[in-house]
Formats: structure tokens, sequence, C-alpha cells
């Protein structure tokens, strides 16, 4: 998918950043899926995450003129905006309503199927889920994860590391990268 | 666990939690994207529109003064005559009381106001005190119906002053002075006390009521060295209060 992206003819992003919205969808639906799985494991909540994908494209398409490089940094900054959706919308739901998903993730006990990762994962802040899903489930390389978290690359691999180890306390650095 | 392992399990846990995304979001998504930014920037504007209306009411309030809270000036050049009263310090019921304002800043040689401020057309002197303090000789002027409508304090270097209306001349103990000028203000109804302190401080050597007439109060300040002064508007009770520094 990455390669998709990247075979891109710049003209397609010159033309979405002019405001053609067929450009724009030609460039952006690739990436739904990852953005999608992004929003959802942060969020915990399907529902939540494709609306939050949602507003996440509609802030791209306006703000598609703000895109500094070419069409390969385009996957790194709109996850950057999708998980910035996701924390605004955990934000409103804390003064609106828990949502079911929430406490069903919070609270219910959780099903003997589930690994002890997977319980580990659940247990993780959203924020320290992000590196690892850009990391290992996006399959991003290192400085498009250090792209989508403003980060520094060698800061974008502290922090992957720091959140493996949350998960297996066990983990060396070679382990991980 | 081996890093594939590590990554095949993790991969897993992450697949159950999110699924698969619903086959229309694609659609959904290019349906939002046309629609026009104006019905999106709902929330934008809203928000505009409650901070201009916030800001309208807090300049509305701030000028209109529907409490009538006299200005509270302490020391410093005057603002302008028309400046709007803000909230007052604590009450002080006695002059020689002023735990809030001790810190105030005193200006040397220059003129205080005229600060205008609401209040009844006549504010009558209930009562003129004057007290010596570390730091700072001070007279008090209270006013038992409101405060006046104009304070100015003017310095002079020398103690002569001149009565008003007979035109007499006197001279005050000490070498420099201050003539302090309230106007909207009277003295011979409500107030039956001294008009001449001889204070026998080491800064405000004297104080002489030299105007009362046609709704206008002096006072003149007799003072020793320079003419470094304060001055408050306070209220509850609203009065003039007034601090020769001492020491200079």
């Amino acid at each position: 998918m990455s390669a998709a992206v990247m075979e891109q003819p710049p003209q397609i992003l010159a033309r979405a950043a002019q405001g053609d919205q067929d450009s724009f969808s030609e460039l952006i639906e690739p990436l739904l899926d990852p953005a999608y799985r992004l929003a959802a494991v942060m969020l915990a909540d399907r529902g939540a995450a494709e609306d939050a994908v949602q507003e996440a494209s509609v802030k791209a398409w306006r703000k598609l003129r703000q895109l500094r490089g070419d069409a390969s940094s385009l996957r790194p900054w709109f996850l950057s905006i999708v998980a910035n959706e996701c924390r605004m919308a955990r934000r409103t739901r804390w003064w609106s309503v828990i949502k079911v998903a929430d406490v069903d993730a919070q609270d219910r006990p959780q099903p003997e199927s589930y690994s002890d990762l997977h319980r580990a994962l659940l247990r993780l802040s959203p924020d320290d889920r992000l590196p690892l899903v850009l990391h290992f489930y996006l399959d991003l390389p290192l400085d498009e994860v250090a792209k989508a978290l403003h980060v520094s690359p060698s800061a974008a691999k502290s922090r992957i590391y720091r959140s493996a180890k949350r998960l297996r306390a066990d983990l060396t650095m070679e382990e991980v990268f | 666990m081996s890093n594939e392992n590590f990554r095949r399990e993790l991969n897993r846990a992450f697949d159950g939690m999110s699924g698969q995304p619903s086959p229309t979001l694609a659609r959904r998504i290019r349906s939002a994207v046309a629609q026009p930014p104006a019905a999106r920037s709902y929330y934008w504007m809203a928000a505009a529109a409650a901070v201009v209306i916030a800001v309208l009411l807090v300049g509305v309030l701030f000028v209109a003064n529907p409490l009538h809270r006299p200005t509270s000036n302490v020391g410093g050049p005057a603002p302008s005559p028309s400046a709007s009263p803000s909230a007052s310090p604590p009450a002080t019921p006695s002059p020689s009381a002023s735990p809030t304002q001790a810190s105030a800043p005193f200006q040397c040689g220059t003129t205080y106001g005229p600060i205008t401020q609401n209040g009844p057309a006549v504010a009558y002197v209930s009562d003129v005190r004057t007290g010596s303090h570390p730091g700072y000789d001070r007279i008090t002027i209270t006013f038992g119906n409101g405060a006046p409508t104009s304070v100015e304090v003017k310095t002079q270097t020398n103690a002569t002053f001149t009565k008003d209306p007979s035109g007499q001349t006197v001279n005050l103990r000490g070498d420099s002075g201050l003539l302090v000028t309230i106007r909207g203000a009277d003295e011979h109804t409500t107030y039956s006390g001294s008009t001449d302190f001889k204070t026998g401080y080491t800064k405000l050597q004297e104080a002489q009521q030299v105007q009362d007439f046609e709704g206008v109060v002096q006072w003149a300040l007799g003072l020793s060295g320079n003419t470094c002064y304060r001055v408050y508007l306070l209220t509850s009770p609203d009065r003039v209060v007034i601090d020769a520094q001492t020491g200079t």
C-alpha cells in the first residue's frame, strides 16, 4: 500500500490541493483501511473509529495545502490527523456519554480466549498503543512513525520500545526492531 | 518469544480489536468531503459569536458600572478623568489601618488627578482625621453619603496657601505643601470637627481647611521636605486618604 501511494504521480496531489475532489479521493482511499485500523485500536469502538476517520478525511481535504513534502508524506500526515481525531473523540466522550464499548473495554472481564498480550494491550493507554499500531500493525517504517508522532526517529524508536516493554517486560531492543 | 512471534501475536490482538471497516466507509467519506465547508463551520461561528457577545457584555458592564463602585486609585499619575470605577479595596474602618495598600508607591512633586468618579451631587464630609505611621503621615477625609465626584492634589514648594473665598493668605507649618481639592463636597453641614490640625508629626505638620464654598472643599497640607505622597479613594465608608511619605 505504501508503494501504491508513492507511485501516485505528483500531479494527482497537485490537483487535489487545488480542490479536485476526485484526485483527493484517489489519494486518500488507499489510506482508509490503515486509518480505520489505527482509530479502532485507539478508540476500542468501531463506530467511533469510522466517525474519526471520516472527520480526519474532511480535515485532510480542507488542509491538504498545508501538507509539506511529496505524496510519500501523505500517509504519516493523514495518520497523525486520524490520531488527533481519536484523542478529541475520547475527550468529547469524557464529558458526554460513556459508550457501552468503553465500559466493555475497561470493566468487563476479558474473555478466556484473550492471550496475555491481548489483555496487556487493552490495559495500555491509547497514546501508548499508537506507536505500536503504527510500527507493528500498519508496518510503517521508523521515519514515517516519527512523522506521524511528530517526533524524531530516535524518539519514535524509544516510544515504540517503551510501549512494547509495557506489554512484555523482558523484551530486548533487538527483539522489537 | 522471538521477534516474529511477538509481532504475530501483537497483530492478532490488533486484528481482534479493529475488525474490518464498513464497506460504505469510502462512500461516506466522499460524501462528507463533497459537503460545502460552510455547513461544517457552524461550531466555529457559534464559538466566535459567543466570544463577541461575552466581550460586549463585559464592555457594557464596565462602562455602565451598574454597582456605582468608585475607582480606587492608588498614587501615581491620574488616569483619564472619565476612567470607570473598578473594584474597591477592603474596607478600612480606621484611617490608621491600611493593610492592603501600605506598599503602594509614592509620587513626588507631581499632580494627582483630577480624578472623577460617580457619586451624589454633594458628598458630605463626616470626619477628618490625621495619623502618623511608620513611613508616612496620613490624613483621611470621610464622606457620609457617597464619594465626591472629583479629587485633585497639587504640590507646591512652600506652605503658603490662599483661603477661598476670603482671599486671605495663610502660612502653614512646614516648608512645602499639598493642596487637596474635592469637588462636589460639603464640609459644613455634617462635619463639626477641627478644620486646622497642628499635628506635630515629622512630615505632615499641619492640615487646614482652606475652602468650603459652593460645593468645593480644599485642604492645605503643610509638609516638611519633599512632597512625596500617594492617594487612595476608598469605599465603605467612602473616603479620600492621602499619605505623605516620611524620611524624604
